[in-house]
């Protein structure tokens, strides 16, 4: 089977036709689409090429034996779980430990997919809720939500590292959510 | 304005070649904006993003990735044919076990035959006597 040809199907649609009729194939060409994203996981954790490698490998395998165990959802979060905890697993073993991120941030990701998106007021309360921002976080929103600047544009304009930058776009979007959800609650 | 929204959204699938090129360093600013928007919606993304950049060699990348496919593939394939196989041997028991069954019917049927007849030979000499 070439996996180009199944582009146009879904990751969903293809878990719909595993669960079908239990052919390995489907995942073969599902856990294709994510080798990079696994690959880029494993070593982010582990750095180490051939450690990355074969952790990513050991994922797959974990994956094929888990998803004929029980049905999964949200695939792409799923398997984000799968490959952290493979990880996190192999730099115990290691003696290292990793601080675990926020979990419910993680499961947000994809459920909260179509919540907010169609809601006409959320835009008008976005706007608002930008300027209860702090100052750098509101600064690195506005350059690159409105603006559209890269991370290495604002970091030039601004005089904060890349990872600050980082870091106060990921903060201030998390917050400005908080703060709309807050909001539309209130309505 | 209308970009305002894509503040609260996220969406899916990038593109490996963008992944790799965003590495290099080889992408318009638009483009960089494009991939660090799903950096910062996805944690996934993120971490895969931070992982590919710590890969020295990025060529090397590509290979891993080939070769990793490669396995998959045969993986995923190779099941079917075990699965394939698995199901001769276990035809092969059915039709043992029908044979047992079977021949241990000839095996009693004859043996009643002939205790029968055995009792009726003792019978006709019981009467004789």
């Amino acid at each position: 089977m070439k996996p180009d040809r199944f582009d146009h199907i879904t990751d969903t649609e293809l878990l719909d036709k595993f669960y079908a009729d239990g052919r390995n194939e489907w995942l073969g060409i599902l856990l294709q689409r994510y080798t990079l994203l696994l690959l880029g996981t494993c070593m982010k954790y582990l750095k180490n090429e051939e450690e990355a490698k074969d952790g990513v490998q050991q994922i797959f395998l974990k994956v094929i034996t888990e998803l004929q165990k029980y049905k999964v959802v949200y695939f792409k979060s799923w398997l984000y779980m799968i490959a952290r905890n493979h990880c996190l697993m192999q730099l115990r073993d290691k003696n290292i430990f990793v601080a675990a991120e926020d979990e419910k941030h993680l499961q947000a990701e994809e459920i909260n997919k179509d919540g907010i998106r169609d809601k006409e007021k959320t835009l008008s309360l976005i706007e608002s809720s930008i300027v209860e921002l702090n100052e750098e976080q509101r600064t690195c929103v506005i350059l690159f939500y409105l603006q559209k600047k890269s991370y290495n544009e604002i970091a030039a304009s601004t005089g904060y590292s890349v990872m600050q930058v980082k870091s106060h776009i990921q903060n201030g979007k998390r917050n400005l959510k908080i703060l709309v959800e807050k909001k539309l609650k209130h309505n | 304005m209308s970009d305002i929204t894509n503040i609260l959204n996220n969406d899916d699938q990038l593109s490996e070649e963008l992944l790799l090129k965003y590495a290099s360093g080889n992408l318009t600013a638009e483009e960089q904006h494009a991939i660090e928007s799903k950096m910062i919606d996805s944690p996934f993304v993120n971490d895969a993003v931070e992982g590919i950049d710590a890969f020295k060699n990025k060529k090397q990348v590509q290979q891993y990735m080939d070769e990793l496919k490669r396995q998959l593939q045969k993986q995923t394939e190779k099941k079917k044919k075990n699965k394939a196989k698995r199901k001769l041997p276990s035809m092969d028991w059915i039709i043992t076990a029908v044979v047992i069954v079977v021949l241990l019917c000839v095996l009693g049927y004859t043996v009643l035959r002939m205790y029968n007849s055995k009792k009726e030979e003792t019978n006709i000499e019981k009467t004789k006597n």
